[in-house]
């Protein structure tokens, strides 16, 4: 897609609002209809767009192989660390009263960040099966 | 009294069942195309007047959600058939 001008301008004119809209359902799906998974596939897509627009060269450059695989496990870690920090103080897994002092302010930290670590597996593993769909020649 | 939003949900519906009319009927691959552009968008008009009618507040973000899936998949089928043209 070299040499299609219309696609390549409009693309790199929304991307930019592709990404706010997935940070948009990411962080207030507290209080709407999204959460972690619906956000993590929204800035897949946008990543996914500029791939096929750009090349798959270029989109490798941004965010390689090994990138992906990394952020994918950092964000299941981040899961279970939240979950853990319940069991070290003695009460449930993913307890989120034991995050903080104050009960209300780590229920919001708790479900804060177990949905920051599930968009961040969600999204990675979605562009890993991008990438493993344009057969890679064994990178993978 | 009938409402205004409900007289611009029937003539949008119209229009989107004369655009499946139109998907049906189509002979060139790049007409059923720009039929299923067509039929995408006029949902999301739909969605987001079935908004105005009930009492759900979020049908804002459905419909943003579904126009960017009717963009991005309007050009991967559009790639799809032009690398396959420029195989044979």
């Amino acid at each position: 897609m070299k040499h299609h001008t219309i696609p390549r301008i409009v693309t790199k004119l929304i991307i930019p609002l592709i990404l706010l809209f997935g940070l948009y359902i990411q962080f207030h799906g507290d209080y709407s209809a999204g959460g972690g998974f619906q956000a993590g596939v929204i800035i897949a897509s946008g990543f996914i767009l500029y791939n096929i627009i750009f090349g798959l060269e270029v989109g490798l450059s941004i965010l390689s192989i090994n990138m992906t695989k990394n952020l994918m496990a950092i964000g299941i870690l981040l899961y279970i660390a939240v979950g853990f920090m319940g069991i070290i103080q003695g009460l449930n897994f993913l307890e989120y009263n034991a995050l903080l002092d104050s009960s209300k302010q780590g229920q919001l930290l708790g479900i804060f960040l177990v949905e920051l670590g599930v968009g961040l597996t969600v999204s990675n593993v979605m562009i890993l099966i991008f990438y493993s769909f344009n057969n890679l020649g064994g990178k993978l | 009294m009938i409402e205004a939003n409900i007289i611009v949900i029937a003539l949008i519906s119209i229009a989107l069942l004369m655009s499946i009319f139109r998907f049906i009927f189509a002979e060139e691959i790049y007409t059923k195309i720009l039929a299923t552009n067509l039929i995408g968008t006029k949902i999301v008009l739909l969605i987001l007047l079935s908004g105005t009618l009930s009492v759900e507040k979020d049908f804002t973000d459905i419909a943003l959600v579904y126009a960017l899936i009717n963009f991005i998949s309007t050009i991967v089928i559009l790639k799809y058939y032009e690398d396959r043209e420029k195989h044979q």
